[in-house]
């Protein structure tokens, strides 16, 4: 990396809270937002609980400073309450926001609202309310929404690489601005839950009804989740122009493919270990440096024992704390990368590792065993950060305390 | 970050005309009279598996394929990298999931229509075909996704100029995107000809679908086509003052001048209202410089830059100019070793590409 690449700021919002305070309070407190559907109506709302965001869309406008303007779907309202609070964490100015670059996370963008009003939209001769939303099977669209509410227009992406995709919008946030194309690049990922998400997710048969467990030897699945979160990445250059002090640095990062089958990981690792093994390289980092990884851990069958498996591959027999955060927010799919950064991060302030919650029972495939209590009072210098998806997609993120 | 070359040295384009064979160029046109343009598709059979052609859908086919002819033209086997761009993905696998599932009523679904819609499906699945575990991204960044991706792509390049990097594109003229579309007004709602589509000065474009690939790599090669100098972005510039300061600025990045440019590839859309920013440009910029336009061949759609590039690329390669692109009266040259490139995406999503031969 030519140009060194900080971390001045993050917005988040989940089901164990509304912002950075919430969520901090939640996870040391072990609360977690499993729990039967409320909101998002759908037959499963008993039979599948999942970890929801107890507001309504118009309360989420409220949040937001919406009011009640029309054509926000939940993801890009979601989105909104995570960037705002991560650009004012970072006490951007409305100039430099105008020149930032917004990289967005989703894996179905507003598909809530267009299966929520599906029949009704295919059906050119009716109008109604509903028209609003006529647009929203796009991915892009929430990107560009949150992009004209908040005044960014220096760069927009929006990046789709399943569960993997939000941890891919800090990797190339970080390009942007290591090639000095750009001086502040806001990256993190949005998804509301959706019917067409836990349908999908069902279908494929890797949801657990019961609380998910990661690493454990009885896991079943995985719980879906909803969320939104966003980090502002910032140049060397600008922190030194605006006498900033950053969070944390973007040490190094590593994006690998497993090329193994189209929804299951290897159970050799592969893409695991050459995502992690990418970031410790590109941050010439060596594996005794690591103080934490923060797993990927879903809790399904497949991907705890190939990830798992890649990290006593990379760490041999010196494996540092590792846990999954997943049993607090759900699988937020493609915000999970963002908003597990963001736990890092708070990891990082606060000197603290978020146990794995619900772990009991050990894999007899591994000999690693995750954090299971709160730990504090942890010196942590580098935190590994995993996301991994369908389609082969694996990234891992290096951070660094600054 | 500027400086370092980027060549193209391999592409596989299927295009709503026949552009899949590479040693020809635009052999015959086809018109299209119903606003919507499909691809053109050669014998899947010569490029995927049994299985695959059994399993995948008609737009996993066509993106495998260009992916495949790409990679055979450029004569690698396992690229570095894969990185591609989409508008709105796999629309008809998405809208069938979501068919069986209000049918149904959230029960008995199968997973295919699921797994096959996700926008990574292509990427994740040439990565498999060619076992490529390198770096892997998809963007889907309406307008913008086929810009970004190949800003990642020149990014990685500059730091890795050995690399053979896979980009593609891939967008489908869906029938849930067309209902969408007419919502917005986005489309036309007089059938046009395809090939009248900038005489027929109304409102409104018409829908198009394609999948490009091609193989980028610091280095040339035996294969090389031309060469990517730069790409910039310009989100929702607010007048032809703005997009001519801009256009300036990236010239001078990349050493160029106005005069220098032997043609410029233009994305005219044939909407009136929403060309009007693009209409005004071309009597503040490059006023003698000769035009080519391309969305009467392969109609509107996010990632139509890709095929603007395909075209650019054979312009520069093969030093002629179809006289179907030609679009304007100015004398179009014999050589043409620089090409400057301006798509639009409804008017939102602007993008500048500089090519040499």
């Amino acid at each position: 990396m030519s140009q060194r690449v900080f971390i001045t700021g993050f917005g988040i919002i989940t089901s164990i809270g509304n912002n950075s305070v919430e969520n901090f309070q939640s996870l040391v407190q072990g609360r977690y937002g499993y729990g039967e559907l409320s909101i998002l109506d759908t037959i499963h709302r008993t039979n599948l609980p999942s970890c929801e965001i107890k507001l309504h869309d118009d309360e989420l406008k409220k949040l937001s400073g919406v009011g009640d303007r029309k054509g926000f779907t939940r993801t890009t309202l979601l989105g909104l309450v995570a960037l705002k609070e991560a650009i004012s964490c970072a006490g951007l100015t409305k100039k430099e926001v105008h020149r930032s670059g917004l990289l967005s996370a989703t894996t179905t963008g507003g598909i809530r609202e267009f299966e929520r009003h599906f029949y009704d939209l295919l059906n050119l001769s009716k109008d109604g309310p509903f028209a609003q939303f006529a647009d929203t099977a796009n991915p892009g669209e929430h990107c560009e929404r949150l992009a004209d509410e908040v005044g960014i227009k220096g760069y927009i992406a929006t990046i789709s690489t399943a569960c993997s995709s939000s941890a891919n919008t800090i990797i190339q946030g970080a390009h942007l601005i290591s090639s000095n194309l750009l001086d502040v690049a806001i990256c993190g990922g949005a998804e509301a839950l959706s019917k067409f998400t836990i349908n999908g997710f069902n279908s494929l048969m890797i949801v657990d009804p019961e609380h998910c467990r990661p690493f454990d030897n009885t896991r079943k699945g995985l719980n879906l989740g909803e969320g939104a979160a966003y980090v502002v990445l910032e140049s060397e250059a600008s922190l030194l122009r605006n006498h900033k002090s950053p969070i944390a640095e973007l040490k190094g990062y590593g994006n690998a493919n497993d090329a193994f089958h189209q929804t299951a990981s290897s159970p050799e690792g592969t893409g695991a270990f050459n995502a992690m093994k990418q970031a410790l390289d590109s941050g010439n980092v060596s594996t005794q440096d690591i103080d934490y990884i923060n797993a990927h851990g879903t809790a399904t069958e497949n991907n705890d024992l190939s990830e798992g498996t890649g990290i006593q591959k990379l760490f041999a027999d010196k494996v540092p704390y590792f846990s999954s955060t997943k049993p607090y927010t759900g699988h937020t799919l493609a915000a999970a990368g963002s908003i597990e950064a963001v736990f890092c991060m708070l990891g990082l302030q606060h000197q603290m590792i978020w146990p794995n919650l619900n772990f009991q029972h050990q894999m007899p495939e591994l000999s690693i065993t995750p954090v299971r209590k709160l730990m504090e009072n942890i010196r942590l210098n580098y935190i590994l950060s995993n996301s991994f998806g369908f389609g082969g997609n694996t990234s891992s993120l290096l951070l660094a305390s600054a | 970050m500027e400086g370092k070359k980027c060549y193209i040295n391999g592409v596989g384009v299927i295009s709503p005309q026949r552009t899949y064979v590479n040693s020809e160029f635009l052999p015959e046109v086809k018109s299209y009279g119903n606003n919507v343009l499909t691809c053109v598709t050669p014998d899947f059979k010569a490029y995927l598996s049994p299985v695959q052609l059994r399993r995948l859908s008609r737009m996993l086919r066509i993106g495998m394929t260009a992916a495949t002819i790409c990679l055979g033209n450029a004569g690698i086997k396992v690229p570095d990298g894969i990185v591609t761009a989409t508008g709105y993905g796999f629309l008809e696998e998405t809208e069938k999931f979501l068919k069986e599932l209000l049918e149904r009523n959230e029960m008995q679904l199968t997973p295919t229509y699921f797994m096959q819609g996700t926008y990574n499906a292509l990427a994740g699945l040439v990565a498999l075909s060619v076992k490529c575990t390198g770096y892997n991204n998809t963007y889907v960044s309406k307008g913008f996704a086929f810009e970004n991706a190949l800003q990642d792509c020149l990014i990685l390049l500059n730091a890795n100029p050995n690399f053979n990097l896979l980009l593609g594109s891939y967008d489908e003229s869906a029938a849930v995107q067309y209902t969408a579309g007419m919502r917005e007004h986005q489309f036309k709602k007089e059938p046009v000809n395809s090939l009248d589509v900038f005489r027929n000065k109304t409102d409104g474009c018409i829908q198009g679908e394609g999948s490009a690939f091609f193989d980028l790599s610091g280095e040339p090669s035996a294969s090389t086509w031309c060469s990517v100098e730069g790409i910039q972005l310009i989100y929702r510039p607010e007048s032809p003052d703005e997009l001519k300061e801009t256009i300036n600025s990236f010239l001078l990045r990349h050493d160029v001048q106005e005069t220098d440019v032997d043609l410029v590839v233009s994305g005219m859309s044939g909407c009136k209202s929403k060309d009007q920013l693009l209409e005004s440009l071309e009597r503040l910029i490059f006023v003698n410089t000769p035009r080519a336009y391309f969305k009467h061949l392969c109609g509107e759609y996010c990632t139509a830059t890709s095929f603007g590039m395909w075209l650019a690329a054979s312009i520069l390669k093969k030093q002629q100019i179809p006289e179907i692109v030609r679009a304007s009266n100015h004398e179009f040259p014999d050589q043409i070793d620089t090409i400057f490139m301006i798509n639009h995406y409804f008017n939102r999503n602007y993008s500048l590409v500089l090519m040499r031969r």
